[in-house]
């Protein structure tokens, strides 16, 4: 008999799954060699005799429409409903948390015209085999007004509702404050909840190393068997590939190997797809291999996860860990990069100039990529700053003619080695003798110049394999590249705040020598040149990637970054392990995850260094910010007065900027001297007191493309509460009051009443919950958000454009 | 609803020779390779070619077969108009109507054939195993302004086992010989006719009750009314398994000779054949897996040499299994020792088991029952 519930398979939610969901959506992931994720979930469908299926999807779903087509295969290819793939109205809409009501209102007649009287809301991401007519008993018996079905203490976001509560939640989704299912089950009163516990082995794929980890748990017999029981059989599209055909020299341990592959080297503990060519003397272990690879002789790869088609050249080495697998892209083709040479350039870099976050990044990325073996040089003008303090320790090389504007510029090279890592700096006194980095009327010319000098002297220096470019000052690059004898050297464009764009007039081009540029007004765009003309275009983290293909964040460059979506990646950025509360001199007491309750010492004199009321009982606020609008504070000032009210809280801040909000600060300061600290200025005390001695860090940023504060405060055990946007949303995860998992809180919208309620409810929670508030601590500080991990990235991401 | 050309399969055989591979079973429901049956051959040939209209004449233990076809979703053949029409024997006004030969059991059907109204008509047996495009053969037949064309290999040894013909230079044939004692020639009909509709329908009408089949009856028939009938000459690999001993080589090629059918190379020209929604297989230990070819759903826990496993197949610890083929969901328990096998489909085989044969030899429940009344 056919089932009495209908299916919403949401296909919408956020992951971290980088460059493997780049072209495709997580429910098209492949999964144990022959399977795509979602056949899980349908199967499951097909064996609770559901019948009709409405799948939402976002962005690019060709790959999962092709996969599923009518959905004969799970029997959803009929007369009266059948499977419909509801795509939204907004093709860019940006993933969230999961499915909206929003988002269904925009296709209420499905609900409306659906027969049955319950609804499954689940997701396309989740290895499981499970029973919904079980699900929909206990529902009825318990009689629930909303079933959420668990697996132990891990949240699937599935849920069983009836049909008639379900469409009156989505008819009021635009006043309500409920935006989803998770929200009715956290926050609405007066209704019944039952948790379902699903026993059986079940995993939701979020991020790489769960995706890799469950595809090797197919490997354990057990849990094979309970996936895969022949009376409730998973379905996928079929192929026709002969079977596995093993060769001579074939050894195989405990591993699942797909038809079509051809097997002639070693595989141990690991899933290999369709067609997968693996030749002698290539060794395999502890990783998924997709379809259509190809492993070529003598290479060993460990903790890895290569795409399809991606080939693997002789004698190639790539090793990745449990937890932080190495990641290949479609049709990439890997090789031995023992001698990878990267040419950072930049228009500062840490220790030898900052202004901002750029500096610490070139800085960071430079010295890790030579760590992780790869041979990276860096250029940056010779400011004068950098002149008067490190002049000593610089080399004179050699002096070369730039031609720029048709006039001949002399420019000194010199040289430093930090480690391993060469820095070259370019020295000229028209441009770059200057008080300051930025700020000046010629700032493109002197940018325009710097760019020429760097690519002619490319001559100079051995060959590079790329040139990683940084913003808008070095963005002419690629263009230049093209006009020069260089031609085809490959480069990389990152974006770290859109911002700043340089604009100049146009003749820059003129000066510069380019004669294939069509000039379409007078002025020119630095940026947006780079963006049309670098090889691939990265920023700073998966989220603001996505976010700038919105003109809110992507503002006049929205549509030249679509234009090239398909080579934009996000990559976040790490933080330093310098960073860390067991060592830091600075702060009063050193402490670790294992003894949190050492970190209370340091908020007692966080509070008596800022004059404020000791006591741990008060719920520390803290700051470390630049004080710009991006930041978020005019939701401070337009709710604090009212939070203040509760005596229990202080708020400290350190900062600089602008001088309208440090006016209003001061304002709000005097209306709440004993609550409130203010330290305007960068030095006006130490950012690790408050890192350390806060109970929360606040970020309530309008935009974040990374952001490094929450970061350390994760380290350092201070809960961050930020919006989510950016890299904001890319490392923090709400607390979670059924499974209390998460490491932080978030809120979603721009708004002041949003951030003051969450405050509240991170201030009810701390004062309440002591044990949780704990958990949350212990999991921010075990967050990973290391440098190690993010130069990974870049270097596989390097490999990516070098091989393609 | 005219079509160019309709194809008629012909499943009907019982492929006596195979022995107890086809107890149960048509010759063309047979396992190949793993995880094909032998039909997929000329189905998946008429899809690749883009014919779709076909009809496929049973009589010989249909169900298997039946319920394997479908409607031919897993050819694509599951079009609108046309596509696989399953022809049953069956009693009408003239009496029952048991096909008593190839061409009987075309003419018992050419209703079907009418319906369509085609050109040209394509017999194919359904039980070989090649990789052809039949376009290429039609194209033959329509530029040679033939009457009947035959398709035609050449055969190394033991020619007498096959229809035998003779050609000209322009490859007309010249005489034609069905199963000769004194063949006078190495090129053999491989059974697979391209015929004008209407001369088919006018030899067809000769006279049937004396005309059953094509080799020995139609094609002389059709000489010697002088009728253009030309070959057709096939240079891809071409095996009809009538014994078990062929049936077993022509596994063993996979292995051997995988550059003879090219059956990993599937891509532009794929064998397709219905899946069994089974997970890939998984190899748990194993000292030795050499030269072999494993089909999903497997479990493996033993030695696998030169051997190929049909999928969902139990091996447990220590068991070895040489130059063998086993068909789907055959178990088989621990210390077994199995050389030289065909295991049938479902078959059981307890622990410490030893099967060394060094002839193959066909295996089934009914084999290993016997086995166990010698050992008690």
């Amino acid at each position: 008999m056919n089932s009495n519930i209908f299916a919403i398979v949401d296909a919408t939610f956020k992951d971290n799954l980088e460059q493997l969901t780049l072209h495709r959506m997580p429910g098209a992931l492949p999964f144990a060699g022959k399977y795509r994720l979602i056949d899980f979930t349908l199967s499951n469908m097909r064996n609770s005799q559901i019948t009709n299926v409405a799948i939402f999807p976002y962005g690019n779903y060709r790959s999962l429409q092709d996969h599923i087509g009518s959905g004969k295969k799970w029997d959803l290819d009929r007369r009266r409903d059948g499977l419909f793939i509801l795509p939204p109205k907004n093709l860019y809409i940006s993933p969230d948390e999961m499915i909206t009501f929003q988002r269904m209102y925009e296709h209420i007649e499905f609900f409306k015209r659906s027969s049955q009287d319950y609804a499954i809301i689940t997701s396309a991401n989740i290895v499981w085999n499970i029973d919904f007519q079980d699900c929909l008993e206990e529902h009825l018996k318990n009689k629930a007004d909303i079933t959420e079905i668990m697996y132990k203490n891990i949240r699937l976001k599935t849920f069983l509702i009836s049909k008639k509560l379900l469409i009156e939640y989505i008819l009021v989704y635009d006043t309500q404050e409920y935006r989803t299912m998770l929200d009715l089950v956290e926050r609405a009163p007066n209704l019944k909840i039952h948790i379902y516990k699903h026993q059986n082995y079940t995993r939701t794929i979020t991020d790489t190393f769960n995706y890799l980890k469950s595809n090797l748990d197919m490997l354990k017999f057990d849990i094979g068997m309970k996936i895969f029981p022949p009376d409730r059989p998973i379905i996928s599209k079929e192929k026709t590939a002969p079977p596995t055909k093993y060769l001579k020299n074939a050894i195989i341990e405990n591993s699942m190997v797909s038809s079509g592959s051809i097997v002639d080297g070693t595989v141990i503990n690991s899933v290999i797809a369709r067609d997968v060519i693996i030749k002698k003397g290539a060794t395999i272990k502890n990783s998924f291999i997709m379809s259509n690879c190809v492993i070529e002789e003598g290479s060993i790869l460990n903790y890895v996860i290569l795409d399809k088609q991606t080939i693997v050249k002789k004698n190639t080495h790539i090793e990745g860990v449990l937890n932080n697998p190495y990641v290949t892209q479609k049709e990439q083709i890997v090789s031995s990069f023992e001698n990878l040479k990267v040419l950072l350039v930049a228009s500062e870099s840490y220790p030898f100039i900052k202004t901002g976050g750029l500096a610490d990044v070139i800085g960071s990325l430079s010295r890790n990529l030579t760590k992780q073996g790869i041979d990276s040089t860096v250029i940056l003008p010779l400011y004068k700053k950098i002149r008067e303090t490190f002049f000593e320790s610089l080399k004179y090389q050699f002096s070369r003619t730039i031609i720029y504007d048709k006039e001949k510029y002399k420019v000194r090279i010199y040289r430093y080695q930090y480690r391993k890592v060469k820095y070259y700096f370019i020295d000229s006194f028209d441009f770059f003798e200057t008080e300051n980095v930025y700020g000046y009327k010629n700032d493109p010319d002197r940018f325009a110049f710097f760019n020429k000098a760097v690519v002619d002297l490319l001559d100079d220096f051995e060959s590079f394999d790329i040139v990683h470019c940084n913003d808008w000052h070095t963005s002419l690059i690629p263009i230049l590249i093209d006009n020069s004898p260089h031609k085809g050297l490959k480069t990389l464009l990152t974006i770290h705040n859109i911002d700043y764009q340089g604009i100049g007039k146009n003749d820059i081009i003129k000066k510069l020598g380019i004669t294939d540029f069509v000039l379409k007004d007078d002025n020119i765009n630095f940026l947006e040149i780079g963006i049309n003309r670098a090889s691939k275009l990265s920023t700073v983290s998966p989220t603001y990637k996505d976010e700038l293909k919105y003109e809110y964040y992507g503002k006049n460059l929205t549509y030249s970054l679509l234009n090239r979506e398909r080579e934009f990646y996000g990559i976040l950025n790490g933080i330093s392990s310098s960073f860390n509360p067991l060592t830091d001199k600075a702060i009063k007491t050193n402490y670790s995850s294992d003894n949190i309750e050492l970190k209370l010492e340091n908020k007692l004199y966080l509070q008596k260094k800022m004059s404020l009321k000791v006591d741990k009982d008060m719920f520390v606020i803290g700051m470390v910010t630049r004080i710009v609008e991006q930041k978020g504070f005019d939701l401070i000032l337009n709710s604090f007065d009212e939070l203040l009210e509760n005596k229990n809280i202080q708020f400290i801040l350190l900062g600089a900027g602008d001088k309208k909000y440090i006016q209003e600060l001061e304002k709000l300061q005097e209306r709440h001297k004993d609550q409130i600290k203010l330290n305007i200025g960068y030095d006006a005390t130490n950012p690790n007191y408050i890192y350390s001695g806060a109970d929360i860090f606040l970020m309530p940023s309008r935009f974040e493309p990374c952001g490094l504060g929450q970061m350390i405060a994760l380290r350092y055990g201070t809960l961050p509460l930020v919006r989510r946007t950016g890299g904001l949303n890319d490392t923090v995860f709400k607390y979670d009051p059924i499974t209390k998992k998460g490491n932080g809180f978030t809120f979603n919208n721009y708004d002041a009443n949003e951030m003051k309620n969450t405050i509240q409810n991170a201030y009810n929670l701390f004062c309440e919950n002591k044990e949780d508030w704990n958990k949350l601590i212990h999991r921010a500080m075990r967050s990973d958000n290391s440098l190690a991990r993010s130069t990974q990235k870049y270097i596989e991401f390097y490999n990516v454009i070098i091989k393609n | 609803m005219k079509k160019p050309v309709v194809a008629m399969v012909l499943v009907g055989g019982r492929g006596s020779r195979l022995e107890n591979i086809t107890k149960s079973t048509a010759k063309p429901a047979v396992n190949f390779g793993g995880k094909y049956r032998l039909i997929d051959f000329v189905l998946s040939n008429l899809s690749n070619s883009g014919i779709s209209t076909i009809g496929l004449i049973t009589q010989y233990e249909p169900y298997e077969l039946l319920s394997y076809v479908e409607h031919g979703s897993t050819w694509d053949l599951d079009v609108n108009q046309g596509g696989i029409s399953l022809l049953t024997p069956y009693t009408s006004m003239d009496g029952e109507l048991w096909q008593k030969g190839t061409a009987h059991a075309i003419n018992q059907h050419f209703r079907f054939i009418d319906l369509y109204n085609p050109d040209y008509v394509l017999i194919l047996p359904g039980d070989h195993i090649y990789k052809m495009n039949y376009n290429t053969m039609i194209n033959h037949h329509i530029q040679s302004n033939s009457d009947i064309t035959i398709a035609t290999f050449k055969v190394n040894d033991n020619p007498s086992r096959y229809g035998i013909l003779e050609m000209d230079d322009q490859s007309k044939i010249i005489s034609f010989e069905e199963k000769p004692d004194n063949p006078k020639s190495n090129l053999a009909s491989m059974g697979i006719y391209v015929f004008n509709k209407k001369v088919l329908k006018a030899l067809l009408g000769e006279s049937i009750e004396d005309n059953f089949d094509f080799g020995q009856d139609i094609i002389p028939l059709g000489l010697k009314h002088k009728l253009n009938v030309y070959g057709y000459k096939f240079s891809g690999y071409f095996r009809d398994v009538g014994t078990v001993r062929s049936l077993y080589e022509a596994n063993m090629d996979l292995l051997d000779k995988p550059h003879l059918l090219k059956i990993q190379d599937y891509k532009d020209f794929p064998i397709f054949t219905k899946s069994v929604n089974l997970p890939p297989h998984h190899i748990i230990k194993s000292d030795k897996i050499y030269n072999s070819m494993i089909s999903d759903g497997c479990l493996i826990y033993g030695q696998i040499i030169h051997s190929i496993l049909s999928s969902g197949v139990i091996i447990k610890d220590n068991s070895v299994i040489i130059d063998s083929i086993i068909h789907p969901n055959v178990k088989i328990g621990a210390n077994c020792h199995i050389e030289k096998a065909i295991i049938i489909e479902g078959s059981v085989i307890l622990e410490n088991t030893i099967l060394k044969f060094t002839e193959v030899t066909v295996v089934d429940n009914e084999f290993l029952w016997k086995l166990g009344d010698v050992h008690e």
